[in-house]
């Protein structure tokens, strides 16, 4: 199942053969999509654009663009665009949001101070509350707050990076502090596990991290679920959020109009299915010879099996 | 007399691929999986691994480690290697490897320590090396012929062959039968 890391610092000034190096590094670890994390500042442009860059896209397998990257662009994971907003004061609710929605694939929100904390639990509309782990926070986690978050679809991020690297002698110790705190109040639901790496040296492999986080009290199956399911839960809903109507409806596929010969076609299988199920009535009702009589039990096998077949041609 | 139980851990060494390996236009594979060049030593590994334990854990986890952390087999060639601890802490000692950041000598490249597998007995992780060894060198082939544009590849896939039996005749080496 694929594997999502939905922070990857990108200041505005990174060079592009750097992201290049962290990005194929990132898939080489495994990770199939990773987002790109532009930190907005205060206070946020009026129209704001997306400033990334434009990196040869994971499907394309034409020559890569940048003749200084050695991987072939194949090697790259699928990258999203996502922006991180600061917030100190919840009493200037207009952020924008909006504008920002239609830029960005992903929005997240760093809470400074408690106020902002809570607000960004409570009522903004966004996806992801992503903590600076490694700086000491005046406040508690509480679990109240946290649950409601959780409840309202809204995650916790945790990014590891913070911790492998640390800025001054207490970070590692108030990332740990941190994260463990919010561990205990979300109970381990609704936490999102990425890097935040500068580079490509803050990265691991996905099962490090999930070892590491078990030594911090995350469970390995919910620390699994961080850097799958969960994730990819918030990059389907962000998706439907901009494509569908009113986040609800969304095209998948059109079908098509069957042409007249193809009608016929099938007509004719079905027609043949039928004497085949005709035939092998007439067995079982002649033949007490018969090898192979289908249990109740085997027929039902089978239906469950032809129903699968069926969906997963319908899902592909 | 209960035996003690222990887990063995294969890590690899990652290198993330810099702006020169990328200019020689090497395969990104053959880059990040590149042999160790620094004269790693078994010693220097354990003393950097404890040192990292002790500045995580502290006394605690250095004591954990004391008696029973040690290399069972280190390829500098490809960059692999073996360890064995207690069962009871090899967490420990897997989350300070994701900690490290560089190759323990003067000097060391900085380079990513990945976990690739954990089991109880060294067997199954001797042929899970083996396993990884060859599928890494054809993955690297594979990359290398569907990437035309890099003159060197056939340079490279030389090495990398002449790496193939370094890698065989070292797996098939008594160090790593399981130590009595």
């Amino acid at each position: 199942m694929a594997l999502y890391d939905l922070n990857i610092a990108w200041p505005p000034a990174t060079p592009t053969d750097r992201l290049l190096q962290t990005l194929t590094t990132a898939h080489s670890l495994g990770y199939t999509t990773v987002a790109l994390n532009h930190t907005l500042e205060l206070p946020f442009p009026a129209n704001p654009t997306a400033p990334f860059p434009s990196l040869p896209s994971s499907s394309s397998t034409s020559t890569s663009t940048s003749s200084s990257s050695s991987a072939s662009p194949k090697a790259l994971p699928h990258i999203l665009h996502r922006a991180t907003l600061p917030l100190a004061d919840p009493s200037a609710s207009n952020y924008r949001l909006p504008s920002l929605t239609s830029v960005y694939d992903i929005l997240a929100i760093r809470p400074l101070t408690e106020k902002a904390f809570q607000n960004a639990c409570l009522t903004l509309d966004i996806p992801l509350i992503s903590l600076d782990m490694a700086q000491h926070f005046p406040f508690y986690f509480r679990p109240k707050p946290c649950m409601a978050a959780v409840a309202r679809g809204v995650r916790f991020e945790l990014c590891y990076a913070q911790a492998l690297s640390p800025n001054d002698a207490r970070a590692r110790a108030h990332f740990i502090s941190n994260a463990t705190s919010l561990i205990r109040a979300t109970r381990g639901r609704g936490i999102i596990i990425s890097s935040e790496a500068k580079s490509a040296f803050g990265l691991r492999a996905p099962v490090d991290v999930v070892n590491l986080f078990n030594v911090w009290g995350l469970q390995s199956e919910k620390a699994m679920e961080g850097l799958r399911t969960i994730p990819r839960s918030v990059v389907v809903n962000e998706g439907l959020k901009r494509d569908g109507f009113r986040g609800v409806i969304n095209i998948v596929q059109v079908a098509k109009k069957p042409a007249a010969a193809e009608g016929e076609q099938t007509d004719d299988q079905s027609s043949a299915a039928e004497q085949g199920g005709k035939r092998k009535n007439q067995k079982r009702k002649n033949g007490a010879e018969d090898a192979q009589p289908v249990s109740k039990r085997g027929a039902k096998k089978m239906k469950l099996a032809a129903r699968a077949a069926a969906s997963e041609k319908k899902a592909s | 007399m209960v035996r003690i139980k222990e887990r063995y851990l294969l890590v690899n060494i990652i290198y993330p691929p810099d702006a020169a390996t990328s200019k020689a236009r090497v395969p990104g594979l053959v880059a990040q999986h590149q042999p160790t060049v620094a004269k790693l030593t078994p010693q220097a590994l354990v003393r950097a691994i404890k040192a990292e334990v002790a500045e995580l854990y502290g006394d605690f986890g250095a004591g954990a480690l004391e008696g029973n952390l040690s290399v069972k087999y280190l390829s500098l060639a490809t960059s692999t290697f073996i360890l064995r601890c207690n069962r009871a802490h090899y967490q420990l000692l897997w989350s300070a490897l994701t900690f490290m950041d560089r190759v323990p000598v003067k000097d060391g490249r900085p380079c990513i320590f990945r976990v690739v597998r954990v089991s109880g007995t060294i067997r199954k992780i001797e042929e899970v090396a083996v396993e990884r060894a060859r599928k890494l060198i054809l993955a690297a082939k594979a990359e290398a012929s569907s990437h035309p544009q890099s003159l060197l590849s056939v340079d490279i896939l030389g090495k990398d062959d002449a790496m193939l039996d370094v890698v065989d005749s070292a797996m098939g080496d008594e160090d790593m039968e399981d130590g009595r």
